[in-house]
Parts: structure tokens; sequence; C-alpha cells
């Protein structure tokens, strides 16, 4: 009998069981609301968005909503908090089982994954052919990241250009000013941090051990990649990559780059005051602005260049992600909410900038009096319209479909060859790693 | 309803009867099963046939196609470096952990096991409570704990026992120690209550013959509590090294693979290809499979190994 009722039991609970799951996966299924927009008059409906930041893009996404009701009452957005790697595990697992349906009509995605996705999962997007955006407005080295056989599928959001930032009230003590580390090579800022590091006993900058950010940036930063026209890894035989590994390790040898494992410490270095500088995309002035008794000791500059390197300039860029349509979006709706917002809306940027630091990448903002006035934290230089001016000038690579391959084949070439193997032979292995992996 | 069908009706006896009854007995019990089998051949199964069929196939994203040859995706991970190396990452966990995992939860047990032992409860809770804090959770502590600036390297430089903060997650060798250190503190207690219940199944009256015997503790629990435990032994063994195998929540939390892939589990670097990379889940499918083959024929190596009942 004891086993009867268990069987029972046992029975029962699985059915149920199935009964709840095949329910809750009904009431999930929701259709975003698609009610027909007409293209002229005020559009209304819902559209659903994927972000992960609510202190920075959904936020942006909350004040484009406000603006876009303003002339469309009957408009709403249904933001859902999606963090990046569930996004992408999402779409990847969406996509996989062509289960299109369940998209958002918007998501957000970070530039680097841009033509993984695209290439891979080409129904996950709309393109922006009959969106109305006008992209010569965005700078050509980030509407790269989203563009594939010449067609835009993301519409840039933040900036992801590099900026130098540094403790003026360190590299003072030293002797220098701002100016000595603006327009400079690898090598001159090599000699400037030793003699700041001999000074004060501050290293200039710090990474995570095994990112290879910092080198993809120098890379970049020459127009070079890891990754040739065609697609192909281009490891070996890379002078710029060798020089900017080569100047990584001098760095690192010299003491003036901290090395640190994880990205709390990362941030801690420089909140902390232990280290007097950075290197990173623009969004790092959030994490710098958290150290609220250095205000007004940080300024910021351009990028050193490369020595020696063909095409090598002062500028790069880090991150940074753009606004995709889905196909299963209400497509005018999105296209027109977007055009008229991240696309051309002046209040908009104005409005996020100062409260959550999210610099446009929408090139009319750079004449903006928001833009142009002086952060007192920065000591009252107006950053954020250098940054704008800092966006128009970098160059553009090709980050291909293999970029996260690459860069983490990179990433341990680096911490072989800081422990002692020769570049050239831990840069075959690389090579080798990223064509297996693409076999 | 079912249940009055299968009640043993009292009426009637002979042997044909008790025959149909047995059979209708057997029938219900079937029907009962059915739903739960159905479901676990559907939700179980059938997926486990799904990617055994998506590891024949080769091709990024949602464009795969038949493998040339067919078995091209087991025969890549003969050539494939970072597979090797967490290959032999995993193993490395496995071979150290396991034993001393066990080994620990076996004294454990036993002296928790001691009659005259006070607070009894209050140990054995200190000891299970790891079990209870989530893989997460745990990996994100350790990981604050073993930074450059964290915890453990205050306490070293405190002591004086090191003259400056060791790597500890940046190096291989003690960023694999900081894994197994983690696996051990996680899963000690856990095995530990296997042995504890299995302990209170044991006739007291052998341990204490042994003890008028003359024997002293570590002999009596060597040669008569040990022996006495395989049963429970052969299934922690057998359940450890299935859980380390398919590590995966440690290796992605606590050292993040690194430095340079060393550090990397086997289901780590599945997870990587399959949603990190260029999503190439017919290879990362074979991967599966490969796990599967290890952890089945290690077990059953085990299994022959260490059960001796017929």
């Amino acid at each position: 009998m004891n086993r009867f009722s268990k069987m029972a039991a046992l029975a029962v609970t699985a059915l149920l069981s199935v009964g709840m799951a095949a329910c809750s996966g009904g009431a999930t299924a929701t259709s975003p609301a698609a009610t027909s927009a007409t293209s002229t008059g005020p559009k209304s409906g819902k559209l659903t968005v994927w972000a992960w930041d609510p202190t920075f893009n959904i936020y942006a996404m909350k004040e484009a909503e406000k603006i876009y009701q303003k002339d469309n009452p009957g408009f709403s957005l249904e933001i859902v908090e999606t963090p990046w790697d569930d996004l992408q595990t999402k779409l990847t697992t969406l996509a996989q089982s062509k289960e299109t349906k369940q998209l958002p009509d918007i998501f957000l995605m970070q530039n680097n994954a841009f033509q993984k996705n695209v290439i891979n999962y080409p129904d996950l997007f709309s393109d922006y052919a009959k969106s109305g955006v006008d992209f010569s407005q965005f700078p050509a080295g980030v509407t790269a990241y989203s563009t594939v056989d010449n067609k835009n599928y993301g519409l840039p959001f933040d900036n992801g250009t590099a900026i130098q930032a540094l403790r003026t009230d360190v590299i003072k003590e030293a002797g220098y000013t701002m100016a000595d580390f603006t327009d400079i090579t690898w090598s001159d800022f090599l000699t400037k941090a030793k003699a700041v590091k001999a000074k004060t006993g501050k290293a200039l900058l710090s990474g995570q051990a095994g990112s290879s950010d910092l080198i993809m940036m120098m890379l970049q930063s020459a127009g070079a990649s890891l990754f040739d026209a065609e697609g192909k890894p281009t490891i070996t035989n890379n002078p710029a990559l060798l020089k900017s590994i080569d100047v990584y390790k001098q760095l690192v040898d010299a003491k003036v780059l901290t090395e640190v494992n994880s990205w709390d410490e990362y941030i801690g270095t420089f909140v902390n005051g232990t280290v007097a500088g950075t290197i990173n995309g623009v969004w790092i002035m959030g994490s710098i602005q958290t150290a609220k008794d250095q205000s007004g000791k940080w300024q910021i500059t351009n990028l050193p260049k490369l020595d020696g390197v063909e095409g090598a300039t002062n500028y790069s860029a880090n991150g940074g992600s753009s606004w995709a349509i889905s196909s299963n979006a209400n497509y005018d709706l999105a296209a027109d909410f977007l055009n008229k917002t991240f696309a051309g809306s002046k209040p908009l940027y104005e409005t996020i900038l100062p409260s959550s630091g999210a610099v446009a990448n929408w090139l009319p903002m750079a004449d903006s009096t928001v833009y142009s006035q002086p952060q007192k934290f920065f000591g009252d230089q107006p950053v954020f319209s250098k940054v704008i001016e800092f966006s128009k000038q970098v160059p553009k690579n090709n980050t291909g479909a293999y970029y996260y391959e690459g860069r983490d084949a990179v990433s341990a070439a680096i911490t072989k060859i800081l422990n002692g193997t020769d570049p050239n032979t831990a840069l075959d292995e690389a090579q080798k790693n990223v064509e297996f992996a693409m076999r | 309803m079912s249940l009055t069908l299968a009640r043993p009706k009292q009426t009637g006896s002979g042997r044909d009867r008790r025959i149909r009854l047995e059979q209708g007995r057997n029938l219900t019990g079937w029907l009962f099963l059915i739903p739960a089998a159905l479901l676990i051949g559907w939700m179980s199964f059938w997926p486990m046939f799904q990617a055994f069929v998506l590891s024949l196939q080769t091709g990024r994203g949602t464009r795969l196609n038949w493998a040339q040859p067919l078995w091209y995706n087991y025969q890549r991970l003969f050539s494939d470096d970072i597979f090797k190396l967490t290959l032999e990452n995993t193993l490395i966990y496995l071979v150290v952990q396991v034993p001393i995992m066990l080994i620990l939860a076996l004294i454990l047990a036993n002296l928790l096991n001691d009659r005259n032992l006070r607070f009894k409860g209050l140990w054995r809770t200190a000891i299970f409570l790891p079990c209870a804090v989530s893989l997460v959770s745990y990996s994100l502590v350790f990981r604050t704990m073993f930074a450059t600036d964290g915890l453990i390297n205050d306490m070293l430089l405190g002591l004086h026992l090191v003259d400056s903060p060791v790597n500890w997650l940046g190096e291989t060798a003690t960023a694999r120690a900081v894994i197994i250190i983690g696996l051990l503190w996680r899963w000690t207690g856990y095995n530990m209550v296997f042995y504890l219940a299995a302990l209170q199944n044991l006739d007291y009256s052998t341990i204490e013959a042994a003890k008028i015997d003359g024997a002293g503790s570590f002999r009596t629990f060597w040669h008569v509590t040990v022996p006495q435990l395989k049963p429970m032994i052969l299934l922690t063994a057998i359940m450890s090294t299935n859980g380390t195998i398919q590590l995966f929540d440690e290796s992605w939390n606590l050292t993040q693979g690194g430095p340079a892939y060393t550090s990397m589990s086997m289901s780590h670097y599945l997870f990587e290809l399959s949603f990190q990379k260029n999503p190439n889940f017919g290879y990362a499918a074979a991967l599966s499979y490969a796990i599967l083959i290890i952890v089945a024929l290690l077990a059953a190596i085990q299994m022959k190994v260490g059960d001796k009942r017929d």
C-alpha cells in the first residue's frame, strides 16, 4: 500500500508540475503588443526592451520614453532588466530553438559582440535600412561594430571612446602637467610614468591580469586588429600587436602598471588612490567619480600612441553598446522611437549626461552647451565635449565574428609572455588556437 | 479510485485467482509509472538523444550541417589543446580533492559519532552548514578572501608568514589550490552526513567488541568501521567523482578559468563554446558526451573495484 501511495503521489506531482510548467510557459509567452502604427500622426503601442544597467542604459531608455511620450501619448515601454551575460545566453537559446517570437522589440548589445551575433543569427535582427536613421551623424569607428555587409544593425548608444585619466596632483609632484601626457608616444609615457613612480611610489596604470583590454585599445589606436578584412586571424606577423605586447610587458616590468585579478580590485586601485591614473573607455569616468574625496584632482587627455607603427594615432575605443531592433519587433514604431530619441533628441542626451555620465555617440551633441560645461570633478575641464572630439578620430577596425576567441587567445598569450615565454612562440600558439576554433 | 482496484480482495483463493490479482496489481503499478516514465523519457532521454544527434553536426549558430565524417566533432576533441588542458585540470581536481575530502569526511563522521561527545548537534550543523550556501555566493566569497588585498593575504602578512601578498588567483598552482580548498570546504560536510547516517546503522557492539579485544581507536576505525561503511564510501566516491567532473560554478566564479585557461574545468569550456564564443553547439554537444563517457567509465571502475557484493 505504501508503495502504491508513493507512486500515486509521484505521478500526481509529476503531472501537476507539467501542468504548471505549461501554464507558466503560456503566461510568459506574451507576444509584444503590436498595435499597428500609422506612418503619420501620433503613434501608440507598447515596446519591450532588454537592457542591463538600471543607472545607465535602462535609465536612458526611461528618459527616452518620456520624451517620445510628449508627442505620442499612447506610447509606452516595458523594460526588462537583463544582465549582458544573460541577454547573450537568451538570444543564443532563442535563436537556436527558433523561438524568435519571444524576442523583445529592442535590445541592447555590446559592440564587440555585434558581428558574432548578426553573422551567426541573422534571424534575430532587423536592419536599419527603412528606419530613417542618419548614420552619418555617428562616428564611423562606432557604427562599424554593428555593420555587416554594409547594412546597419545597431544604433550606437553609449560611447566607448578611450581616455587617459590622470591624477593631476600626483603627476605634479614629479613636475608634470596634463600637457606632458597629451599627444605623446608610449615610450614618452614610460619614461614619465617611471619618474612619477620614483617620486611618489604610485603606478599610473592598473589592469586585470589575463585581460587584454589595454592591448586591444593599443591595437585599435593604430587601426589594427586581430583579424584581416576577410576575417582571417592575423595574430602572428602583426607588428602592431607585437609592439603593443612589448609596451605592455615594459609597463608591467617597470611596475608602472599594477596587475590585479578582478574588476572590483581594478576599480579599487584608483578609487583608493594606490594608482594615479587609468586608460579605458569613457564610461570608466563613472567609477572614477565614486571617489568623492578626489574631486578636482582628475583630468583626462588622449592616449599615448605606439612608436614606429604605421597608422598609429592617439585615439581608441573600448566597449560601448548599441540598440538593435529585433526581427520580432513592431518595426515602424521601434524605428521611429529610436530615430526620434537616440538619433534625434538633444534634450535626451542633455538629461542623461549629468545624471548618468552616458556620453553620446551622436555627433550633433558636440556643440551642446551641456557637453561643453566644465566638470568640477575633473578640475573644471569640459571633459564631455573633449570626448566627442576624440571620438571623431578613433580609427575603425574589424572586430570580426571571432572577436572573443581572438581576444581570449591573446590574453592567454600575454599571461605566458609575462611568465617568460618568447612572444613569437606564444602568439603562434594563440593563432593556432583561434584557427582551430574557427575550423 | 484506482487504489481500490489495487487493494487485495479478501474473498477467494486458488492459484489462478492469485495470478490474476498479481497481474492486476502489476498493471496498476505500471499505470502509475507511465506518466513519470513518459516525462523522464520526454524531458531527459529525448534531449539526450537530440544532443547526440547535435554532436554529429558542425557549423556555427543555426547553420548546422551533418559533419564529414560523422564523428568529426569527437575527432576534433583529440586535437583541441584547450580541451586537453581543461581535461587535465579537471582530473587534477578529481585526483587531489576527492580522496582528501572523503578521508576528512570519514574522520569527522567518526569523531562526531562518539557517544561521549557533547554538543553533537552544534558540531554537526557547523560542519554541514557550508552545503546550505549557494555555489555562486561561496565562490564569490572565496574570490574576495583570496584577492591580492584579501583576508588571507592580510592574515599571512600580519603573521609575517609572507613578505609580499601572494597572487593566489594569478598563478596556476595557487589558483588550482584555491578551487580545491573551496571544494573541500563546500562538500566535506555533505559527505560526512552520509557517513554519519551509515555509522548510526552500524551495530555498536562490533565496535565495543573490538575495543574489548584491545584494539586501539585507529585499528577499530580501520578494521571494523571502514569495512562496514564500504557501500556508503562507494556511493560517495561515485557521487563526488561525478560532481567534480562536471565542475562549473567554481571555475566560472572563482578564477574565470584563469590564468591562461589553467584552472578552467571541462564544463566551463563547454559553456564558453556554446554561449560566450561563436556558438558551436555541435562541438559542445560532443564535449558533453565526452564528459558523460568519462563519468560512466570512472563509475564503472569504482563499482568494479569497490563493490564486492554479488
